[in-house]
C-alpha cells in the first residue's frame, strides 16, 4: 500500500501547517487588538492638536510660517514608505510597495527630484532589488512605535523642508479604516494643510500669542501625522496576516478532506482488490 | 468642579475632575480655577497638579499647550509621565 503511506504523510504534513497557521492567526488577533487599542487612544491627542491649529489658523498668518507655506513648485520631495519588519501577512507590503511606486513614478514623471526612507526590511528588501537610491531606512522599529520613534523620522525632513532643501514629503501607510480595510495610503504631511475649522471658536486669550502658539505647534502636529500612521501601519499589519492565516487555515482544512477522501478510497480499492484475488485464487483451485 | 484631560501623543493619562489645576506654563506657573476665561497657553517643562476630585495628583510634562474652554481643562503635552 505505497500510495496509502505517501497520502498518509501529506495528511499529516497538511496538518501541521494548519497548527502552525492557526496559531499565527491567534496571536495575529490578539495583537490585532492592542493595535486598535493604541489607535484608538492616539486620537485624543490628534483631534485635539488639530482643532487647536484650525481655530488659530487664518489665511493671513499661513505666509509666515515656513511649515505652512506652499512652495512654488515643488522640484524635491521626500516619501517615507511605512512598511513591517515580517512576512506572511497575504498582499500587506506588496500593496504599500505598489503605493509607493506610484507616487515615486508620477514625481518622477512632474520631474520632482525624490528621496526614499523606508520603515521595515520588506520595503527596503524590495527597494534594494530594484536598485533604487535609498536615502535612510530603519528596521528597529517594533510592534510598538512611539512617539519618539515618529520624530526620529520626521524630524530631520521638517528642518529640511524649513531650509527649503526640501518642498514636500510625504508617507506611504496603510490606513487603518477597520479591522477588515487597511488601505495603503500616500498622504502629504509637509507643507501642513491646515485642518478644517469646525464651529465657532471662543475668544481666547493667548499666550504668547496665536503665532507663537502656532509656530509650536505645528513640527507637533507633523510629528503626530508621522506616529499616527506608524500605528496605523502596525494595526493594519496584524489584520492582514490575521486574514492572510485564517484563509490559509481554510485552505489547509479544504486540502485535508481531499486528500482524506483520496486516502479512504485507496484503502477500500485495495481490500476490494485483495477480496477479488482471494475469491479469484480459491475459484482457481475449485476450477 | 473642572474637567480636565491630560493627552499624550500615546494615550489620554488622566480624565476627570478638579477643583484646581497647576500647571507649568512657558514663562512660569499658572493656576485655573473654575469660570476661567477662555485661555490658550503654552507649556514648558515641570510638573502638572490637579488638586480635588479624585485627590492631588501630578504629571510630569514638557512642552504642547494647555487649553481652557468653559469649565474643561485640556492638557496636551508631548511627553508625560504620571508621577507619585
Amino acid at each position: 500500500m505505497a500510495k496509502g503511506r505517501e497520502l498518509k504523510g501529506r495528511i499529516r504534513s497538511v496538518e501541521n501547517t494548519r497548527k502552525i497557521t492557526r496559531t499565527m492567526e491567534m496571536v495575529a488577533t490578539s495583537k490585532m487588538k492592542r493595535a486598535q487599542d493604541r489607535v484608538q487612544a492616539a486620537r485624543p491627542y490628534a483631534n485635539s492638536l488639530a482643532e487647536v491649529i484650525a481655530s488659530l489658523y487664518s489665511a493671513d498668518l499661513a505666509e509666515r510660517f515656513p511649515l505652512l507655506r506652499q512652495p512654488v513648485a515643488e522640484k524635491r520631495a521626500a516619501v517615507i514608505l511605512l512598511t513591517s519588519n515580517r512576512g506572511l501577512a497575504g498582499g500587506f507590503n506588496s500593496n504599500l510597495i505598489k503605493e509607493a511606486r506610484n507616487l515615486l513614478n508620477r514625481l518622477d514623471r512632474d520631474g520632482v527630484e525624490t528621496q526614499l526612507h523606508i520603515v521595515g526590511k520588506k520595503g527596503l528588501g524590495y527597494f534594494r532589488y530594484i536598485g533604487r537610491p535609498i536615502a535612510s531606512n530603519r528596521i528597529d522599529i517594533t510592534d510598538r512605535p512611539t512617539a519618539v520613534n515618529a520624530s526620529e523620522l520626521v524630524d530631520k525632513l521638517i528642518d529640511e523642508f524649513v531650509a527649503g532643501t526640501v518642498d514636500a514629503v510625504y508617507v506611504v501607510y496603510a490606513k487603518f479604516v477597520s479591522a477588515l480595510s487597511t488601505p495603503p495610503t500616500s498622504e502629504r504631511i509637509l507643507p501642513v494643510t491646515p485642518p478644517a475649522n469646525t464651529g465657532a471658536r471662543p475668544d481666547y486669550l493667548l499666550f504668547p500669542s496665536a503665532e507663537a502658539i502656532l509656530t509650536e505647534l505645528l513640527p507637533l502636529y507633523v510629528r503626530n501625522s508621522v506616529y499616527r500612521a506608524l500605528v496605523e501601519t502596525v494595526a493594519g499589519e496584524q489584520s492582514a496576516r490575521r486574514t492572510a492565516m485564517k484563509n490559509a487555515t481554510d485552505n489547509a482544512g479544504d486540502i485535508l478532506n481531499v486528500l482524506r477522501r483520496t486516502y479512504n478510497r485507496a484503502r477500500q480499492a485495495q481490500i476490494t482488490q485483495e477480496i477479488a484475488e482471494i475469491v479469484g485464487g480459491s475459484a482457481a483451485l475449485e476450477g | 468642579m473642572l474637567r480636565v484631560s491630560v493627552i499624550s501623543p500615546e494615550s489620554v493619562l488622566f480624565e476627570g475632575e478638579a477643583a484646581s489645576v497647576v500647571a507649568p506654563a512657558f514663562d512660569g506657573e499658572v493656576g485655573i480655577l473654575e469660570n476661567h476665561a477662555p485661555m490658550m497657553t503654552l507649556l514648558g517643562k515641570g510638573t502638572l497638579r490637579l488638586s480635588g476630585g479624585a485627590g492631588e495628583r501630578s504629571f510630569a510634562i514638557e512642552g504642547g499647550f494647555l487649553q481652557v474652554v468653559g469649565n474643561s481643562v485640556r492638557i496636551v503635552t508631548e511627553k508625560a509621565t504620571t508621577s507619585a
